[in-house]
C-alpha cells in the first residue's frame, strides 16, 4: 500500500487571545503525521486541544507557530481565498452540532458546499441524490432539517461533507449526540468510507469510536500536547 | 428551480416598464395635437395659470398672485391649503425677487 | 455564471425560509415606491404640461398693487403704457372669483369681448358669448349638472340674480386649464360684478421685439409705480419651480410610513442575528468564500429592493395615468371643491425614477450587505466550538 504521507503537522501552537489576560494556548508544539487512508482518532477530555487541532487542520483557522503541510504544501501562510479553496477541494466536515442550516430542505443542504463553485445544478443534484440514497435520507430529501431525528440530521451531515468528494474527512465527536445504535450506525459509516480510501481523522473520547478495529492510530491529547 | 421564477419575474416586470414608458412616449407624440389646441386655448382666451386647485387665489393662479397670499397669517406660518403639498410658494417668492 | 445563479438560489431558498416577512417587507416597500413614484410622476407632467402649454401666456401682463394687495387697475393706465416705445396691442383683461353658494365651488369668471371665437376648440357647443349667454368648464358643468342649453345664474354684486344660458363646455381634454371657468360677455361681467367701464383687473401687453420685454416690464414700472409687470419668462419659471414633491403634506403623510419601513429594514438587515452569524460561519467552514457569502446577502437585498422598486413604479405609473392619481385626489384636491379629473400625459423624467432608485434600493442593499462583511471575514471555526 502507499504509505504517502497527506498532512504534517510541524511543531504547532495555536493562541488565542494573545496578549491578553485572557490568554490561552489549546495546541502546543503539536507534530503529527498523517498518511493516506488512514484513520486516526484524536483522543482526550474536552479542552485537550483535539477540536482546535481539527480546525487547524482543516484550514479553518491558523496556527500562530509552526506548519501544517498538506500534501508537502505549507499551507499556514497561504490567503484566505487558497484556503477556502483547499477547504472546499480537501475536506470534509462533520461537526458535533450538526451545523444544518435550518428553514431549507435536507437536499438543499447537502447541495450547499457545491453552490459557489462552476459545477452545473444537474450535476450536483446527481451527486447528492446518490449520496443521500447512499446514507438512507433519500426519502427525506424534502424535508426540512428541524423535523429530522438526530440520526437523521448526522446522516445529512455526514451527505454534506462528501458532496465534494473530499480526501480527507474531519470529524468532531460525531457520537456526542449519538444514543449507542446510532453511534453503531456511524461507526458502520465511518468505516466504509475508510474502505473507499479516504483519510480519517476523527477527534472523539467516546470508547466506542477509538476501539474500532479500523482505527490505525489513536493519538492522545491533553492540555494541548500529545501525550 | 427557484431562481428562474425569479428571473422571470423581474423580467416581466422589465417588460411591462418599458412597454408603459414606449407606450407614454408615443403618446406623449399623439398627444401633441392637444397640446397645440391647449395652447391655441391659453393664447386666445390669455389664460397665466392651469386649473387644479381652486381654494385659494395664490393656488388658482400662482403666477399671478402677490408674494403676500401665501403667507396670510404672517410670513412664518405653516402654509394650510393641503394643495401645498406639492406645490412650495418658494418657487413663486423666490422669482419675484425674494431673498432666500 | 452558473455560480451566480447557484447562489441566487440558495439567496431565494434562505429569503422564502422567512416568507411571510419577506413578503411583507416587499409589499411596504413596494408601497413606498409607489407613493414616491406617483408623486414623482405626478408633479413632473403637471409641471412638463404647464411649460408646453403656457408657453402662449400672455407676454407681459401689468396688474396694479395697492398695500401688497391685488388691485383693479384704472384703464387710464393703458394710455402711459402705449407711449412706450415698443408695445404693440394693448388689452384690458376682466376676470375674478365668484363663489357658487349652492355648491360651495370657487369658479373663475373670465369675460371676452364678442368676435375671436371662431378659433376656439376643445370644447362642445359654440363659443358664444353673446349677451345672457355663457361657457363653462367641465367642473364647473359637473358641479351644478349643466348641459348645453342649461341655466346657469350668477348672483351679482347688487344681489340679483341673473341667469345665463350654457352655450358650450369645454371638453375633457382642456380640463387642466379650463375646469373652473365661467366665461361670459364683457358687458355682462361688468353689470354682474358692477365693474365700471374705467377700470379692469389687469392689463396684457403685447411686444413686438421678444428680447424687449424685460426692458419694458422696467420701464412700466417706472411710469407706474404702483403696477407689477409679469413677464411670460416669469410665469414659465413659476411653473418650473412650482410642483415640489420634497416638502408638503403627501410626502408627510408618508413619513410615518418610510420612518417605519427604516426601522423595519434596519432591523431585518443590520439586526446580524446569533442565528444568522452561525450560518454565516457554517457557509464558510463548508467552503463558501468571504465573497461568495457577500454575494449572497446581495442577492438577499437585490431580490427583496428590485422587485420591490419595479412593482411600486409599474404601480405608481398605472396609478396616475390610467387611474388619474385617483388615490392621491382626495390629499391633493384638498379645499378644492371644483377639482380636475387628470388626463396626464406620461412625460417620464429618467433622473428623478435613478434619484428615487439611489434613495430606496441603494440604501436597502448597503443596510444589507455592510453588516454581514464583519461575520464573513472572521475564521469559520467558530463552529466548531459548538
Amino acid at each position: 500500500m502507499n504509505r504517502e504521507t497527506v498532512i504534517r503537522v510541524e511543531n504547532v501552537s495555536k493562541c488565542i487571545n494573545r496578549g491578553r489576560p485572557n490568554e490561552v494556548w489549546p495546541v502546543r508544539g503539536v507534530s503529527l503525521e498523517i498518511e493516506r487512508a488512514q484513520c486516526v482518532v484524536l483522543k482526550g477530555p474536552s479542552g485537550s486541544g483535539k477540536t482546535s487541532l481539527l480546525s487547524l487542520i482543516g484550514c479553518m483557522s491558523r496556527p500562530t507557530e509552526g506548519r501544517i503541510l498538506l500534501h508537502g504544501r505549507d499551507v499556514a501562510k497561504l490567503p484566505e481565498r487558497f484556503l477556502t479553496e483547499i477547504r472546499r477541494n480537501t475536506f470534509g466536515f462533520i461537526f458535533q452540532q450538526f451545523n444544518l442550516i435550518p428553514g431549507i430542505t435536507v437536499k438543499e443542504n447537502v447541495m450547499l458546499p457545491l453552490y459557489p463553485t462552476e459545477m452545473g445544478l444537474t450535476e450536483i443534484k446527481t451527486r447528492a441524490e446518490r449520496l443521500m440514497k447512499k446514507l438512507r435520507i433519500y426519502e427525506r430529501r424534502h424535508f426540512h432539517v428541524k423535523g429530522l431525528s438526530g440520526g437523521e440530521q448526522q446522516r445529512v451531515a455526514i451527505a454534506r461533507a462528501l458532496i465534494n468528494d473530499p480526501e480527507i474527512i474531519l470529524a468532531d465527536e460525531p457520537t456526542a449526540h449519538l444514543d449507542t445504535r446510532l453511534s453503531v450506525e456511524l461507526i458502520e459509516i465511518l468505516k466504509g468510507l475508510k474502505e473507499e480510501g479516504k483519510t480519517l481523522v476523527i477527534a472523539t473520547h467516546d470508547p466506542l469510536v477509538y476501539e474500532q478495529g479500523f482505527v490505525d492510530r489513536v493519538v492522545e491529547m491533553r492540555d494541548g500536547r500529545v501525550i | 428551480m427557484k431562481y428562474r421564477l425569479f428571473i422571470s419575474i423581474i423580467m416581466v416586470e422589465i417588460v411591462i416598464l418599458a412597454i408603459l414608458f414606449i407606450r407614454g412616449a408615443g403618446l406623449a407624440g399623439k398627444y401633441q395635437k392637444d397640446i397645440e389646441a391647449r395652447r391655441m386655448l391659453v393664447s386666445t382666451l390669455m389664460l397665466t395659470d392651469l386649473s387644479i386647485w381652486t381654494e385659494a387665489r395664490y393656488t388658482r393662479h400662482p403666477s399671478q398672485t402677490d408674494i403676500f397670499s401665501p403667507f396670510q397669517d404672517y410670513p412664518s406660518s405653516i402654509e394650510h391649503f393641503p394643495a401645498g403639498s406639492i406645490l412650495s410658494p418658494e418657487g413663486v417668492y423666490l422669482q419675484r425677487g425674494g431673498k432666500k | 455564471m452558473i455560480k451566480h445563479l447557484k447562489i441566487l438560489e440558495f439567496a431565494l431558498s434562505s429569503l422564502w425560509r422567512r416568507k411571510f416577512k419577506n413578503l411583507g417587507l416587499i409589499v411596504v416597500f413596494s408601497l413606498i415606491i409607489f407613493t414616491l413614484s406617483s408623486i414623482v410622476f405626478l408633479t413632473y407632467s403637471f409641471k412638463r404640461e404647464a411649460v408646453a402649454v403656457l408657453k402662449d401666456a400672455p407676454e407681459l401682463i401689468v396688474q396694479r398693487l395697492s398695500a401688497g394687495r391685488h388691485e383693479m387697475m384704472p384703464v387710464e393706465y393703458m394710455k402711459k403704457i402705449k407711449d412706450i416705445p415698443g408695445v404693440g396691442k394693448i388689452v384690458p383683461r376682466l376676470w375674478g372669483y365668484y363663489y357658487d353658494i349652492s355648491t360651495g365651488g370657487n369658479y373663475t369668471v373670465m369675460a371676452l369681448r364678442e368676435g375671436l371665437q371662431d378659433k376656439i376648440s376643445l370644447m362642445e357647443g359654440s363659443f358664444v358669448v353673446g349677451s345672457g349667454s355663457c361657457v363653462v368648464g367641465r367642473g364647473v358643468a359637473d358641479a351644478r349638472f349643466l348641459d348645453i342649453g342649461s341655466i346657469m345664474p350668477l348672483i351679482g354684486a347688487d344681489g340679483k340674480v341673473r341667469r345665463f344660458r350654457v352655450a358650450g363646455i369645454f371638453t375633457d381634454e382642456s380640463n387642466l386649464l379650463t375646469n373652473d371657468l365661467v366665461i361670459i360677455g364683457e358687458k355682462d361681467f361688468r353689470e354682474v360684478f358692477r365693474i365700471p367701464q374705467s377700470i379692469a383687473t389687469d392689463i396684457v401687453v403685447q411686444i413686438y421685439n421678444p428680447t424687449e420685454v424685460d426692458n419694458i416690464a422696467r420701464k412700466i414700472k417706472e411710469a407706474l409705480p404702483d403696477t407689477r409687470p409679469i413677464t411670460r419668462r416669469e410665469i414659465l419659471r413659476t411653473y418650473d419651480t412650482l410642483f415640489d414633491w420634497r416638502s408638503g403634506m403627501v410626502l408627510t403623510m408618508f413619513l410615518g410610513a418610510i420612518l417605519a419601513f427604516v426601522i423595519l429594514a434596519w432591523d431585518k438587515a443590520t439586526g446580524l442575528s446569533a442565528e444568522e452569524r452561525h450560518e454565516i460561519a457554517i457557509l464558510k467552514a463548508i467552503g463558501w468564500e468571504t465573497s461568495d457569502v457577500m454575494e449572497l446577502k446581495f442577492w438577499e437585498g437585490f431580490i427583496i429592493s428590485s422587485l420591490s422598486f419595479l412593482t411600486g413604479l409599474i404601480g405608481g405609473y398605472l396609478h396616475i395615468y390610467f387611474f388619474g392619481a385617483s388615490i392621491f385626489s382626495p390629499a391633493l384636491k384638498g379645499w378644492s371643491v371644483i377639482f380636475p379629473e387628470f388626463r396626464l400625459v406620461p412625460y417620464i423624467n429618467i433622473y428623478q425614477i435613478a434619484v428615487l432608485l439611489f434613495f430606496t434600493v441603494i440604501p436597502y442593499m448597503a443596510a444589507t450587505i455592510v453588516p454581514s462583511w464583519k461575520a464573513a471575514i472572521t475564521d469559520p471555526d467558530v463552529v466548531m466550538r459548538g
